[in-house]
């Protein structure tokens, strides 16, 4: 890219040659104004292009293909990679290399997460309720790709009308299932959905493709469908807008690249005292100390929490040894003795206890009556430990 | 502190070092045994005390004196043979004069043999160091171990048995657990904590987690 | 409101930024309002004594608890009700006959020796309360097993003393119990509802099971330590508890007496003494059982739940770093 150039929505405009990677492309017509290094919800400089929108919303050339099921699954995975997919439900890993396991990984099921992966987050739910039969279509197109032959829709019961969208859509599909499951966090991560829907075990340490499955986001099969058959690549996503802080909350489409600011003004702006500006969920998002973050790939939420529903972690108690912390563990860790050999400097220890398998959903924390920040104790002992 | 005296130290420093600074029970944590078994009454405690004083004053002077005519290698059981040489020599004299107060403390005035307290005063200091020096830090390690005791059994014989050296001195029910073992360890921990604090408090040290012999 | 002017309060935090709004100090109040029943209950047999007895604990627990916390130079945690439900526990442990030292001494013994100097609330190795009545047993046996008759009327200190069940059992077997209550119905009766001699608040099996089924409702603990500790004094004692051999004892009448209702439901069920994991937790309540049991029918005491509780506690950390909790995806790994 140079400074100075004319794009259009669509236009490539970034690229690397790397496998674990996915193309940026620009998601609005105008002229580049500058190449720099700008915030990501994480907080860390990545490099940009800065795009100066021209509003004329010009299109680039799309490749219209109504006929997208009679490619081969090696096709629908270029088409696939080339519109930049990666998982939108906040891990951004790009799709097409996740459709592409090794040989000695068989894959038998494909599941399409329909689990909203947060508390507070709807963004898939409206998807689902909105366009069920694009997603239905979406997940055909992956099942092809891996060459599967059946197909889960995993949706919380809580939300009796996208199940109900959904199972119209896959009415006439004999091998696509809906899957109602039970309300619990985090019933959207990977390996509790592979055990709710399909009973089977991701073995610590290891991945999906270990026990044949491959699980994708609504949001992703609504993009992977969209790619194949309108040849659009991944411009925009929904992005619910919501929290106490803020005035009318919502579901936007939004474009990647759009300034969180924008968003909440759309919202109506700040409500009451918002405390907390977080990119994510409450449980494993990003508080930002900027607004001019942009929404990315995988921005499912902008939570903007009031003084009052937001915690920080602060002072904290003695462990009590409540158990409650075992009790809630998706992973059967124990995060009080995790918490409790952390705090006292034993991080070497915390390895016999498993710390390894932890992926931080915080659950523990949330349940603590000492209000311990138990999380926190497992990273610091992560970025301690030898590995 | 170097037990090594290079320059010259009083007489007085090394007594009070063994009462205060490494008191064998309170700061250097050794020869338990015998602190909480015999120390139900201040009378036993303190005869035990001064037999130690004797043993242990004794002990190193000896150990001092021979100490350049014994070889490294074959040390420990010279001194022991030491050791037990002056504690035979209490245990007759008590025999011999002393019968009431030997028929009680008997046993234990032997089991001086096995003391860690002596030994080690044996091995880190008297023999690196003269005689006149040597005497004085046995007598003040004697006198630390003697203090100790005889503070542990009044604190058990006045809530154990409600009495102060035989006399009656508290009329209401006694506290029977603080003569039983248990009460030995209860109170020994608890004047272990205070006097720790105290030195945290007021001398800004560091408590006497592992002072073994510093 | 203007975005941009509030964007310079926003307040960076790591996740996650929600907590639900149990505490510790609800917890510790709650399990103190699930034993109101049988201290009412207590009440109401032993008359104003048994307030009189408990209120010195409570105060004694308080007072400990300040004054360790004051002199280490820590916060002073009056209002997280842990000192409060240690003081009620000891007090419902003790025979309403005891004089003011014995609660005051053994408060203090549990709050402050037992709990605060081993670290504060989380750190004791020891059921607080239990240490403190063991301490007063230990220290003033006579006063520890002098028990009033329970009376159902409020009587000044010149009550009749009696024995316990248990030690009556111990004494004279089973006949000599049936003997002094009548038949065994009115014997189970009796124990049922709590008209025997007792500490205070241990006699009233209804009322403490009434408790016990509020905290396991609410949560705050559940049926794996309870129903295995029962479950094996049970056992146990319908197998050596009698007599004329083998398969001979009465396992109603062991449930029903001494501390064990009391013991299985509120005690050994202490957060910090009790194992975390479930699997631990059960062989802790067999242990428990176990103990109890053979202190019951082969050692000097009456009574063994208090003795076998504080030893299976020693057990605790040894329990739970043999049984860690089962690691999502490892089970299936080592069937492979």
């Amino acid at each position: 890219m140079q400074i100075g150039q004319e794009v259009k929505k669509g236009d490539l405009i970034g690229e690397t040659t790397a496998f674990v990677s996915a193309p940026v492309h620009a998601s609005v017509s105008g002229k580049v104004v500058a190449l720099m290094d700008a915030p990501n919800a994480m907080g860390k400089m990545v490099p940009a292009v800065v795009i100066d929108n021209n509003g004329k919303e010009e299109w680039t050339q799309l490749r219209d293909n109504p006929d997208y099921m009679k490619l081969t699954p090696e096709e629908l995975k270029g088409k696939i990679k080339d519109a930049g997919i990666v998982g939108m439900g906040g891990a951004t890993f790009p799709t097409h290399v996740k459709l592409s396991p090794p040989k000695e990984k068989p894959i038998d099921v494909v599941i399409i997460n329909g689990a909203e992966c947060e508390p507070y987050l709807t963004a898939d739910h409206r998807m689902m309720v909105e366009s069920p039969s694009d997603i239905i279509e979406g997940l055909k197109i992956l099942m092809k790709v891996l060459g599967v032959s059946k197909g889960y829709v995993g949706i919380e019961n809580n939300k009796p009308d996208a199940i109900a969208k959904m199972k119209e859509a896959s009415s006439g599909e004999a091998n696509i299932e809906v899957a109602e499951l039970e309300v619990k966090y985090p019933q959207g991560a990977e390996k509790m959905l592979i055990k709710a829907i399909t009973d089977r075990n991701v073995p610590a340490g290891g991945l999906p493709m270990d026990v044949g499955v491959v699980v994708q986001n609504v949001g992703t099969a609504l993009a992977v469908f969209e790619a194949c058959r309108y040849g659009k690549p991944l411009i925009e996503r929904v992005v619910t807008v919501t929290g106490l802080g803020v005035k009318t909350p919502g579901n936007l489409r939004a474009r990647v690249g759009t300034p969180v600011k924008e968003l909440i003004e759309t919202c109506g702006g700040f409500n009451n005292s918002p405390a907390k500006v977080i990119l994510g969920g409450p449980m494993m998002g990003f508080a930002q100390y900027t607004l001019d973050v942009p929404v990315a790939k995988g921005t499912s939420g902008i939570l903007v929490m009031s003084e009052e529903e937001h915690s920080t972690s602060g002072k904290f108690g003695p462990c009590i040894k409540c158990g409650n912390c075992i009790d809630a563990c998706p992973m059967g860790l124990m995060p009080s003795m995790l918490s409790l050999l952390s705090e006292k400097g034993f991080y070497e220890e915390t390895k016999e206890y498993n710390l390894l398998d932890c992926f931080e959903c915080g659950t523990c924390t949330y349940v603590c009556p000492s209000k311990r920040p138990i999380v926190q104790f497992v990273r610091l002992s992560k970025s301690l430990i030898k590995r | 502190m170097s037990h090594q005296h290079q320059e010259k130290v009083s007489y007085w420093a090394i007594v009070k070092n063994g009462i205060i600074k490494e008191n064998t029970i309170f700061r250097l944590v050794i020869s338990l045994c015998p602190a909480i078994a015999v120390t139900n009454s201040v009378k036993n405690g303190f005869l035990l005390g001064a037999a130690v004083v004797f043993v242990q004053a004794m002990v190193n002077s000896t150990v001092a004196l021979l100490r350049n005519f014994i070889h490294p290698r074959i040390r420990i059981p010279i001194f022991m043979l030491i050791i037990s040489g002056w504690v035979t020599v209490v245990d007759m004299l008590m025999a011999a004069y002393a019968r009431a107060a030997y028929k009680e403390i008997g046993l234990y005035i032997q089991i001086i043999v096995a003391f860690a307290s002596i030994l080690a005063r044996a091995e880190v200091f008297a023999s690196k160091n003269k005689v006149g020096a040597s005497f004085f830090d046995g007598l003040g390690s004697g006198l630390g171990f003697l203090v100790a005791l005889v503070t542990i059994s009044f604190f058990r014989e006045l809530l154990g048995k409600g009495t102060l050296i035989g006399f009656t001195i508290v009329p209401v029910k006694p506290m029977l657990i603080m003569i039983l073992p248990a009460g030995g360890f209860l109170v020994t921990g608890l004047l272990m904590g205070f006097f720790n604090w105290i030195d945290m408090r007021f001398y800004g040290g560091k408590g006497a987690g592992g002072a073994g012999g510093h | 409101m203007a975005v941009a002017k509030k964007e310079q309060e926003l307040i960076v935090t790591v996740s996650p930024h929600i907590r639900n709004d149990e505490t510790v100090s609800r917890i510790m109040w709650t399990v103190s309002l699930s034993l109101l029943p049988a201290f009412v209950f207590g009440v109401y047999f032993f008359g104003p004594r048994a307030v009189y007895v408990t209120a010195l604990c409570i105060v004694g627990a308080f007072f400990s608890e300040w004054l360790v916390q004051k002199m280490t130079g820590k916060e002073i945690t009056l209002n997280d009700g842990s000192a409060f439900l240690t003081g009620l526990l000891l007090g419902m442990n003790l025979p309403s006959s005891a004089p003011f030292y014995i609660p005051l001494v053994s408060s203090f013994v549990a709050v402050a020796i037992t709990k605060q100097l081993f670290g504060g609330l989380g750190y004791n190795i020891f059921n607080p309360a239990l240490i403190g009545r063991a301490f007063a047993l230990i220290t003033w046996p006579r006063a520890m097993t002098t028990w009033f008759e329970p009376t159902a009327a409020f009587v000044g200190l010149d009550a009749k003393t009696t024995a316990t069940p248990l030690a009556i059992l111990k004494e004279g077997g089973m006949q000599k119990i049936i003997e002094i209550f009548g038949d065994k119905m009115s014997l189970y009766t009796d124990l049922l509802i709590g008209h025997r001699a007792g500490s205070l608040g241990e006699t009233s099996v209804i009322a403490l099971l009434i408790g016990g089924a509020f905290l396991i409702y609410k949560k705050y603990i559940t049926w794996h330590i309870p129903i295995s500790f029962l479950a094996t004094v049970a056992l146990m004692a319908w197998i050596f508890g009698g007599r004329e051999g083998f398969f001979t004892g009465d396992p109603v009448l062991h449930l029903l007496s001494g501390g064990l209702i009391l013991g299985a439901f509120f005690m050994a069920t202490d957060y910090v003494t009790c194992p975390s994991t479930r699997t631990g937790q059960i062989i802790f309540g067999i242990g428990c059982g176990l103990l109890t049991i053979l202190i019951r029918l082969k050692a000097g005491y009456p009574e063994g739940v208090m003795f076998a509780i504080l030893l299976m506690n020693c057990f605790s950390p040894l329990i739970d770093r043999n049984m860690k909790s089962k690691v999502f995806g490892l089970a299936k790994e080592a069937q492979q």
